[in-house]
């Protein structure tokens, strides 16, 4: 046993224990749900993406461990996982974020819900220390499956200097949040 | 798109930012199968993915929770096609203690049972096509599916062979990608008559969750 309910859980699934396979369906649900609309922009295309998900977290569940990280953690990695190559799967799905994009952006949502949150305060921190518009490209990335080609379409830059922009974020991210 | 160097010396940092371009989910299809294909093998650079899903996860607080309707009876129905649920909302809680206590003997006989015995294939399929040389052979027992490549070639490096079953009209379920080596998995509640297919896929398996190349061996699940 662990301080990690959601890891007690996975475990329990990795020993094929179905009863807590559904406890697990019913605690971690509605967060995946969560990723999954807002990565998705569709409930319909979010409940079909849960389901392949919930599958995966069945087959797969053996394959995760308490001592590397968080229950809650690997689900979502494994949710986001999913998630992106469904977007880059898409034909034209630049067209389809953008649209997203501009119905409602969602940067400052995010924003907002994270300053509510204690455990994201460290991050908050160390993207205060970076160009504003670069740690809303961060954010768009994780939060919303934005690729560099959506992401350069969205702030009128080429796909290099994106790509440089973002390499060059991330270094200063992990230097300041491995210190 | 080609890796460049302009933000770094160090070429360990190259490795580090392709694991960070891969969590944050920036990079097209080719360059994340790659990647995921480089995850299976290279521990160091799985390490280094898994440091920067840590990192990132403080973002996860900003994905809000979204009522999920309830959809463990499909997704159980997916994963354990021989579980008929007899829906019979009459059934009294003393008939499932009942049940249960029967089980429970059974139960204990079973174990004794598995122990002294050493346990024999329950399904075993013969997974090939008509023309074509690739042959696998797939064996369940007790829960576990081992697949074994028998005759023919692996896929080149662009592509994967990946495993799917099939039960009744139900979509095929992904069992992963077959290693070189072959591989043994957990499969609980198999049964027989479902079907056993594997297809060609990019490498690291079809990105969607459903099978996107043709198949190049099935065979049906029988009773060893």
């Amino acid at each position: 046993m662990t301080d990690d309910p959601i890891a007690d859980l996975l475990q329990s699934v990795a020993a094929q224990d179905r009863a807590a396979f559904r406890q697990l369906y019913s605690e971690a649900g509605a967060k995946l749900m969560g990723v999954l609309i807002r990565m998705l922009g569709t409930r319909a295309e979010a409940e079909d993406a849960l389901q392949e998900v919930f599958t995966r977290v069945w087959l797969r569940a053996g394959r995760f461990d308490a001592s590397k990280g968080r229950g809650m953690t690997w689900l979502i990695a494994l949710s986001r996982n999913h998630a992106i190559d469904r977007l880059r799967a898409r034909p034209n799905h630049v067209s389809d974020d953008l649209a997203m994009e501009q119905a409602a952006d969602p940067a400052p949502r995010a924003e907002t819900r994270l300053m509510a949150q204690g455990e994201a305060r460290r991050i908050n921190e160390c993207f205060d220390t970076l160009e504003p518009d670069r740690a809303q490209a961060l954010r768009g990335a994780y939060l919303d499956g934005q690729s560099y080609i959506d992401l350069a379409a969205r702030f009128d830059v080429p796909l290099n200097t994106m790509r440089t922009w973002l390499r060059r974020s991330l270094l200063k991210l992990r230097e300041c949040m491995d210190t | 798109m080609t890796p460049h160097n302009l933000t770094s010396e160090h070429p360990e940092d190259e490795d580090d930012l392709l694991a960070a371009e891969y969590v944050l989910g920036v990079l097209d299809l080719p360059e994340r199968t790659a990647v995921e294909a480089r995850l299976k093998a290279d521990t160091a650079f799985a390490d280094r993915v898994a440091g920067w899903e840590d990192r990132l996860s403080d973002l996860n607080g900003a994905f809000a929770p979204e009522p999920a309707p309830d959809l463990m009876p499909r997704i159980e129905a997916r994963l354990f096609p021989q579980a008929a649920r007899p829906a019979n909302g009459l059934r009294s809680w003393w008939a499932d203690l009942r049940l249960w206590s029967g089980v429970a003997v059974a139960s204990v006989a079973l174990v004794a049972y598995l122990a002294l015995t050493p346990p024999k294939p329950e399904l075993t399929a013969t997974l090939n096509l008509d023309k074509g040389a690739l042959q696998y052979a797939a064996v369940i027992t007790s829960g576990r599916l081992t697949i074994t490549r028998v005759a023919g070639e692996v896929p080149d490096a662009a592509h994967s062979h990946e495993l799917w079953i099939i039960a009744g009209n139900d979509p095929p379920v992904s069992l992963g990608v077959i290693p070189a080596g072959g591989e043994t998995i957990s499969l609980p509640g198999a049964a027989a008559g479902a079907v056993l297919a594997v297809t060609l896929e990019p490498p690291g398996g079809s990105p969607t969750g459903k099978p996107t190349g043709p198949i190049v061996a099935k065979g049906a699940l029988v009773k060893a």
